[in-house]
C-alpha cells in the first residue's frame, strides 16, 4: 500500500491502538511496555516522513487531501470521522510527531522508578491520539471531541503526582479555566453549523468567503468567530485565561515539554491559523481582539517571567509569552509568522523543557535561589539550555530570531508603528529574563552547596533528546530562506509554503532586523548587570518602586481576581441554584411527584378485593356502560 | 320462518341469565356452566344472523364452530385449575379463594 496523505489517518490509530493495548495489558509487561510508546512515536514520525514526501508532490491546489468515513448520519446531521492533510496541519504534524517521540524517548529516562510508570505513558500516548486528530480532523466536530480529549489527558498528566495537594488543584484549575473557553468554542461551533448545516472545515471557509446564508450577516459571523477565539485563547493561555499554565508545571516535566510547550497550548494558534479565511472575512474587530489580547498577554507574562524564581514556571511565562507573539502574528493576518514561531517555538520550548528537567531529575531543586553554577557539573544540559533560552530570546541567528523577525515584519506591514514598538520592547524584556534565568540557574556561584554536590548529568537517554533540539534550534530558523526551503524539496522558503491568501517570499528587513537583535543583546547585556554578584542591583530596582514590584511579584493579582469572583459571585450563584435544586427540584418536583404516585396507589389497591364476582361485576358494568355510550353517539 | 327477532331474544335472555349466574353463583362449577351459557347465547346469535343475511356462505356456521371448540378448551382448562384449587383449599367457593389481593 502506498503510504501517502490519504492515509494520515494511520497516524492517530498507530498511537491509539498502542494506548489500547497498553490500557489492557500494560501492567503484565515489563517495564510498563514503554518501549511500545516510543515505537509507536517513532512510527508515527515514520508516517509523517511519509505523508511530508506525498504533499510535496501534489499541487498546491488540491489541498487538503485526505480521507473520510461517515460516522453519524441523520437527516440534515453528518458527522464524519474525516483525517485530511494541508500545510499548516503539516507542520503540526512535525511538532507532534518528532518533538512527541522525543519527549516519550527522554521520559523513559525522567519517570524511571515512578510507582505509575505505566500508566503515564498509557496518558501520554492517549494525548498524543487525541492531539493528532485534533490536528487532521477534517470537521469542527472531530476537532471539538479531540479537543476535549487532549483537555482531559492535560488534567490527567497535571495531576499526575495527585498525592500532592497542590498538582491535583492545579490540574482542576487548567481542566476548568480551559473549559471555560472550550464552552465558548462549542457554541461558535453551533453556530457555524447552524448557519451552513455543516461541520466540514473547508465547507465553512468557503460559505463564510462568500458570505452565504447567515454567514453573510456581519455580526453573526463576527460573533462565532470570536466564540471560536475563545476556546483558542482558553487553550492557548491567553489573557485572561492564561492563569492555568504556570500551575500545570505542578505535571512531570515531559509533560510540560510536550502539552504544555510544544503541542497542545499551540492548538488554539493552529485552531485560528486553520480559520483564517473565516477570522478574515469577519468584521475586523475579530482580528483586533486576537492582537490585542495577544499583547495584553505577552506584557503580562514577560513582566511576571521578570520575577519568578522558580526555573520551570520562567519558562512557562515564556510560553504563554510566546503564544502571546503568535497571536500578535495571527492579528496581522500572518499565517506564515504564526506557523513558523509554532514550529520553531515546539523546538526550543520543548527542549528549555527538558533541559530544566534534567536540572530537576538531578538536584530535585527547580528554584534559582538554591541553584546557581550548575553549567561546571551538567555541561550538557547548561548549554543546550543557553542555546534554548537564547534562542527564545531571539538571538541571531538562532530559529527564534527568524521567527521573531517574521512576526516583526508581519506588524510593519500592518503599518502600525506602536504595535512595532511595543513588540520589539517585548523582545527586549524577554531577552532580559531568558539570560536572567540561564544566569541565576547556571552561571555564578553555586548558593546551595547541598544541591550543588547532588547535581550531575543525566542519562543519555535524557541527554540525546536535548542535544537533537539544540541542533533543530540551530538550524530550523533557517528554512525562511528560498535556497534552504528548496535544497530540502520545497517549493522555495517557509513563506511560500504555509501562507494566507499570497505567498511571501523571504526578504531581511534590515532596520527591523538589526534593530531586534540590538534589543535583544540590549537584554541579554542588562542581565549579568542587574543580577551579578548577589543581584542588589536588582533588589534597589525593586525597591525603587516597590508597588510594582509587588504588583509583579504577585502576578498582577489574577489568582485573587479569580478568587473573589468565584466567592463572590460564583459560589454564591451556585448556593442560590443549589438550594433551588434540592428543594424546589428535588424535593417538590421528584420526590413530590413520586409521593404523589405512591399515595394514590396506597388508596387504590382496596380496589383489589380478590373477590371474583367483584371482578365479574365490574366487567359486566364496564361492558355495558359502554354499550350505552355507543348506543347514545350512534342516536 | 320464524322471524330473527325471536332468536335474538332467546339468545338475549339466554345471555343475561348467564350474567346473572357468574355475578350471583358462589361455587366455580356453577359460574363456568353460566360462562357456557352466555357463549351459547352468542352462537345462537350467530347463527341466526348467518343464516338471515347470508345463507349461501358459511362464515357465520364455521364461528358457531370455533366458539364451541374455544369454550371446551376453556372449560377443560379452567375445571382443571377448580379441581386444583379444590384439592389444595377443600373448597370451589369463589368467595373463599381471595388471596389475589393486595
Amino acid at each position: 500500500m502506498e503510504l501517502g496523505m490519504e492515509q494520515a489517518w494511520l497516524l492517530p490509530a498507530i498511537t491509539g491502538g498502542t494506548f489500547a493495548f497498553l490500557l489492557l495489558f500494560g501492567k503484565y509487561l515489563p517495564r510498563g511496555g514503554d518501549f511500545l510508546a516510543v515505537g509507536a512515536g517513532v512510527a508515527t514520525f515514520v508516517v509523517f516522513l511519509f505523508i511530508l514526501t506525498d504533499l510535496l508532490d501534489v499541487p498546491r491546489e488540491s489541498l487538503p487531501i485526505g480521507k473520510g468515513w461517515d460516522w453519524v448520519s441523520f437527516e440534515g446531521l453528518e458527522i464524519r470521522l474525516g483525517f485530511e492533510v494541508d500545510e499548516i496541519t503539516i507542520v503540526m504534524l512535525a511538532v507532534v510527531t518528532f518533538v512527541g517521540s522525543l519527549i516519550v524517548l527522554y521520559s523513559t529516562g525522567y519517570m524511571r522508578g515512578d510507582p505509575r510508570y505505566g500508566w503515564f505513558f498509557t496518558v501520554l500516548m492517549l494525548f498524543i491520539t487525541s492531539m493528532l486528530t485534533l490536528v487532521l480532523a477534517d470537521n469542527l466536530l472531530l476537532l471539538y471531541a479531540a479537543w476535549e480529549g487532549v483537555g482531559i489527558c492535560s488534567f490527567l498528566l497535571i495531576g499526575f503526582w495527585h498525592e500532592r495537594r497542590s498538582a491535583a488543584e492545579a490540574a482542576k484549575k487548567a481542566f476548568i479555566t480551559t473549559r471555560i473557553g472550550d464552552v465558548g468554542l462549542l457554541i461558535g461551533i453551533i453556530l457555524f453549523w447552524r448557519a451552513t448545516g455543516t461541520f466540514d472545515i473547508s465547507e465553512i471557509i468557503e460559505a463564510a468567503e462568500h458570505g452565504e446564508g447567515l454567514l453573510g450577516d456581519g455580526t453573526y459571523l463576527t460573533l462565532a468567530t470570536l466564540l471560536l477565539f475563545a476556546g483558542a485563547a482558553g487553550k492557548s493561555a491567553q489573557f485572561p485565561l492564561h492563569v492555568w499554565l504556570p500551575d500545570a508545571m505542578e505535571g512531570p516535566t515531559p509533560v510540560s515539554a510536550l502539552i504544555h510547550a510544544a503541542t497542545m497550548v499551540v492548538a488554539g494558534v493552529y485552531l485560528v491559523s486553520r480559520m483564517m479565511p473565516v477570522f478574515a472575512a469577519a468584521d475586523p474587530i475579530a482580528l483586533d481582539v486576537v492582537t490585542a489580547l495577544g499583547f495584553i498577554t505577552v506584557f503580562i507574562s514577560a513582566a511576571i517571567g521578570l520575577v519568578q524564581t522558580d526555573i520551570k514556571r520562567v519558562v512557562a511565562y515564556s510560553t504563554i509569552n510566546s503564544l502571546g507573539l503568535m497571536f500578535i502574528a495571527l492579528g496581522s493576518l500572518s499565517v506564515t509568522a504564526a506557523m513558523l514561531y509554532l514550529l520553531t517555538h515546539g523546538f526550543f520550548k520543548a527542549l528549555l523543557f527538558m533541559a530544566s528537567g534534567s536540572v530537576i531529575h538531578a538536584t530535585e531543586e527547580q528554584e534559582v535561589s538554591k541553584l546557581g553554577g550548575l553549567i561546571k557539573k551538567m555541561p550538557i544540559t547548561g548549554w543546550t539550555f543557553a542555546i534554548g533560552a537564547l534562542a527564545m530570546a531571539g538571538l541571531a541567528p538562532l530559529s527564534g530570531y527568524w521567527a521573531k523577525d517574521e512576526i516583526l515584519v508581519a506588524l510593519e506591514h500592518e503599518q502600525n508603528i506602536i504595535l512595532l514598538a511595543l513588540a520589539s520592547f517585548s523582545v527586549f524584556i524577554t531577552a532580559i529574563y531568558m539570560g536572567r534565568i540561564f544566569y541565576l540557574a547556571f552561571l555564578g556561584e553555586p548558593r546551595d552547596h547541598h544541591v550543588h554536590d547532588r547535581a550531575h548529568e543525566s542519562p543519555p537517554v535524557m541527554t540525546m533528546p536535548l542535544v537533537v533540539l539544540t541542533a533543530l534550534t540551530l538550524v530550523s530558523g533557517f528554512i525562511v530562506f528560498s535556497g534552504v526551503g528548496e535544497a530540502l524539496g520545497f517549493d522555495g522558503g517557509f513563506g511560500e509554503f504555509v501562507y494566507f491568501e499570497e505567498p511571501e517570499v523571504f526578504h531581511f528587513d534590515w532596520i527591523i532586523g538589526i534593530g531586534s537583535l540590538i534589543a535583544v543583546i540590549a537584554g541579554l547585556a542588562a542581565v549579568p548587570y542587574f543580577w551579578g554578584g548577589t543581584g542588589e542591583r536588582a533588589h534597589a530596582v525593586a525597591q525603587q518602586f516597590p508597588w510594582a514590584y509587588k504588583l509583579v511579584k504577585n502576578k498582577f493579582y489574577m489568582d485573587e481576581i479569580y478568587q473573589v469572583f468565584l466567592d463572590r459571585v460564583v459560589f454564591v450563584l451556585s448556593g442560590i441554584l443549589a438550594w433551588f435544586d434540592r428543594n424546589v427540584v428535588n424535593d417538590t418536583g421528584v420526590d413530590g411527584s413520586a409521593m404523589i404516585t405512591r399515595l394514590a396507589g396506597y388508596r387504590a389497591k382496596f380496589v383489589q378485593t380478590g373477590q371474583l364476582p367483584n371482578y365479574a361485576f365490574a366487567i359486566a358494568f364496564g361492558v355495558i356502560m359502554l354499550a350505552v355510550i355507543a348506543f347514545a353517539v350512534e342516536f | 320462518m320464524i322471524p330473527l327477532q325471536h332468536f335474538l331474544v332467546l339468545s338475549g335472555v339466554l345471555f343475561s341469565l348467564g350474567i346473572y349466574g357468574v355475578l350471583a353463583r358462589r361455587h366455580a362449577v356453577l359460574i363456568l356452566m353460566s360462562v357456557e351459557l352466555m357463549l351459547q347465547a352468542v352462537n345462537i346469535n350467530m347463527i341466526a344472523f348467518a343464516v338471515y343475511f347470508d345463507p349461501e356462505a358459511f362464515v357465520g356456521l364455521i364461528f358457531a364452530i370455533f366458539i364451541i371448540t374455544i369454550a371446551a378448551a376453556e372449560v377443560g382448562l379452567a375445571l382443571a385449575i377448580v379441581l386444583r384449587i379444590f384439592r389444595n383449599r377443600a373448597t370451589a367457593n369463589v368467595d373463599e379463594v381471595n388471596i389475589m389481593k393486595w
